[in-house]
């Protein structure tokens, strides 16, 4: 595992309601490097280098979605998604709570590459005190005149603005984001038109999640080659039965075991493993068998593969150990209440079949299920993956999925 | 440009989706949601095809055409989601068809006939259930059915509902949109008021299913048709015999509306123009005819045949009941007629 930490190198050392504390560890030098020595075209031309993509789950390559929108002329917005809401996943919180200039920074780079003179950060509703801390970040920003008319003498103009969500799940996909800041009822549009082409308010835009942005204003003081050596930062959350819960950072395309033994500190004593869950409520099941999977996002599989490695998409980064003293029949009803509640309603598989899914955890808890409830599981698993409109559909029931599969039940 | 479908060559313009060059051709594929001229939602997931540039499935109304497209309608996997999906929707409908306003002539249910869903294997037995899990359902089905029949012309129940969103992108006054979240999700008025509009009636007409359906007193009109003593009389206004038609023929019986409305029990039947400034047509109708005719103006019973729903609001005087071309199919189907 490497050493260099590029996210959470200064967390717990700096105040995160000072400037004056980032400024001193270097801060906000990239913003000045960018304005004053680099144009768009290098700055994506870096992050290109850098292969950094997506930290959402989804892993799209950040250099060319930025790419996409910088060539467009008009308006265009950048937003920052900060709508966390996959179960037993707070790494964007943790970078708000310990470093929140990092991601202004990253924003106003961001931002500025794409030629967009609003930004908007679309925090999760329940993330209060995160707002707060926002709030206090952009307007000493502003003092220092990282933002607003004129950014540090240079002609560029840039607006922050924080937008509260209702804390729905479904806002984190980008469509339904878009509808939620428009005054919409938060749920997914078609694609096409992808964002970058018709955004927020049918302007070009770009989304991006909080921890692909933070990493930006590494790659252009470091440059791109040097953080693609490091083999890209991630942030991993580690949970359930392990010793040492909590964020940690760690390269891209580690493996599980290690993960759990190095980050984690191992399981809780006296307790024996059963599974991992990766990625949040909608990630696989990993039994001790294939812990020694590689996590990282598919482009490496289409890419350069790995002989003799197995890769397991690394989702939000989430990592949720599960001993064998968890009944699995409680786990099974709370991802059912979880995605019964968050599906959006909009279309026929995921409203119903979440619904459905959800009655039948349920009559699991109070006993035997029925032959007719076996046979509909199959079907309504089936649908939701091949069928519903949006993403969300399609991974509500991986985890069931894999129960079933890999006969946890 | 030219695009395969089900391995044959046909033409299509730049910007139609695939749903419009099926319909165009006469390629059966099934849909719940979509509807002319209104948004693609792409909610209900019937309308799924193969084509050969995704390896998933993709909903053919809001899936435009593009050079080099290849378009599967009918495979196992299309037949299993549209089954599936079908079987779903149908779960909240179970059983209750044969009392319903929309019996027969029913999107859903002409669809759940086409693809023989019978099993119900989504819906809970009784016996299967313990008490708790029983009043949950209860509990449950409290927030999913909204009735409101408050409002003078429209009868609206969530329970037939199959959220497709028609009556939300047509209307002309905005008056619905989704109350609560995910399953729990509703359509209906801001707040749940009684539904206060133009009721310029499209929502019905739009409605698949038993959800949006005329409001009206049908066991008066009954009464009334019945009446020996009393004539009835029809005042068709223009262009809903065409309507009444097209209603008909959803039951595949060859009939035609005056004929309907003869056997319905209609003595007499005018054809009537509405004047748009004047209204006073409607209410001098019957005193004319009642001198005319030479009897009494109270044995006369006055329909005006129309989907001008709006005038159920206004209770014109000496018009006895407004009729729709839905009502006259409905009561030509309950009158075992078509």
């Amino acid at each position: 595992m490497n050493n260099t930490k590029i996210i959470t190198k200064h967390w717990g050392r700096i105040n995160p309601l000072k400037i004056e504390d980032y400024v001193a560890i270097g801060g906000y030098k990239a913003l000045k490097k960018y304005i004053r020595d680099m144009d768009a075209e290098r700055a994506i031309g870096e992050i290109k280098k850098s292969g950094l993509c997506g930290r959402g789950g989804a892993g799209f390559p950040t250099g060319n979605k930025l790419e996409i929108v910088a060539e467009k002329n008009g308006t265009k917005y950048f937003i920052c998604n900060l709508d966390e809401s996959e179960p037993g996943t707070y790494k964007d919180r943790a970078i708000v709570d310990n470093n929140p200039h990092s991601l202004i920074e990253g924003i106003i780079i961001s931002a500025l590459i794409i030629g967009a003179k609003r930004a908007i950060i679309y925090i999760n509703g329940r993330y209060i005190k995160q707002k707060e801390i926002l709030e206090i970040a952009v307007e000493q920003a502003g003092k220092y005149n990282f933002l607003g008319k004129g950014i540090i003498g240079s002609c560029y103009d840039l607006g922050i603005e924080i937008f509260s969500g209702a804390g729905a799940y479904i806002c984190g996909e980008e469509t339904a984001l878009i509808n939620s800041i428009e005054g919409n009822r938060g749920e997914p549009k078609s694609r096409p038109p992808y964002p970058t082409d018709a955004g927020l308010f049918g302007k070009p835009t770009v989304i991006n999640n909080a921890e692909t942005i933070v990493n930006i204003p590494w790659i252009i003081t470091n440059g791109g080659e040097k953080y693609a050596d490091s083999g890209g930062e991630k942030l991993y959350i580690l949970g359930g039965s392990v010793k040492k819960p909590g964020v940690y950072e760690g390269s891209v395309g580690i493996t599980i075991r290690q993960a759990i033994e190095k980050m984690g500190g191992g399981l809780k004593k006296g307790k024996e493993f059963w599974f991992a869950q990766i990625g949040g409520a909608s990630g696989r099941l990993i039994l001790g068998n294939e812990l020694d999977c590689v996590l990282d996002y598919d482009r490496v599989s289409a890419e350069t593969p790995r002989r003799g490695v197995s890769i397991m998409p690394i989702g939000s980064g989430s990592i949720l150990v599960i001993d064998k003293t968890v009944d699995i029949k409680d786990l099974l009803l709370s991802w059912t209440t979880f995605f019964r509640y968050e599906s959006c309603g909009k279309c026929v598989p995921c409203r119903e079949g979440t619904f459905r899914l959800w009655e039948i955890a349920k009559r699991m808890q109070d006993g035997e299920i029925t032959e007719r409830d076996q046979k509909a599981i199959p079907e309504i698993i089936w649908t939701l993956q091949n069928t519903t409109f949006c993403p969300l559909g399609k991974f509500a029931a991986t985890a069931f999925s894999d129960v079933m599969e890999k006969k946890l039940i | 440009m030219e695009i395969l479908i089900n391995k044959k060559a046909y033409q299509a313009q730049e910007g139609e989706m695939i749903l419009d060059v099926c319909r165009r051709e006469n390629i059966r594929i099934p849909t719940l949601c979509a509807f002319e001229g209104l948004p693609k939602e792409a909610v209900c997931r019937l309308c799924l095809v193969e084509i050969n540039l995704a390896d998933k499935l993709v909903p053919s109304c809001a899936f435009p055409v593009c050079e080099k497209l290849e378009v599967t309608t009918e495979s196992e996997k299309i037949k299993k989601a549209r089954e599936v999906n079908l079987e779903l929707l149908w779960s909240d409908h179970a059983g209750k068809c044969v009392k319903c306003k929309k019996n027969r002539m029913c999107e859903l249910q002409s669809l759940a006939e086409e693809y023989k869903i019978d099993n119900f294997h989504f819906v809970p037995r009784r016996e299967d259930l313990t008490n708790a899990e029983e009043l949950d359902l209860l509990k449950d089905n409290k927030i999913r059915v909204v009735v409101e029949e408050e409002n003078p012309c429209i009868a609206r129940t969530t329970e037939f509902c199959v959220e497709c969103r028609r009556c939300i992108n047509i209307c002309p006054d905005k008056a619905f949109g989704f109350n609560h979240r995910a399953g729990d999700g509703v359509v209906g008025t801001p707040y749940e008021k009684t539904l206060d509009c133009s009721f310029c009636g499209e929502c019905v007409r739009v409605c698949p299913v038993a959800a949006l359906t005329d409001k009206n007193n049908f066991s008066k009109i009954i009464e009334d048709l019945d009446d020996m003593k009393k004539m009835a009389v029809a005042l068709v206004a223009e262009g809903m015999e065409e309507k009444i038609n097209t209603m008909l023929k959803y039951t595949e019986i060859a009939i035609e509306a005056k004929e309907v409305l003869k056997k319905l029990g209609f003595e007499k039947i005018f054809d009537f123009t509405e004047k748009d400034d004047e209204d006073e047509g409607l209410d001098e109708f019957k005193d004319q005819l009642a001198k005319k005719e030479k009897i009494n103006l109270e044995n006369i019973v006055l329909f005006y045949i129309s989907d001008n729903i709006s005038l159920k609001k206004e209770k014109i005087a000496n018009l006895d009941h407004i009729l729709t071309d839905r009502e006259v199919a409905r009561l030509a189907r309950d009158r075992k007629i078509i």
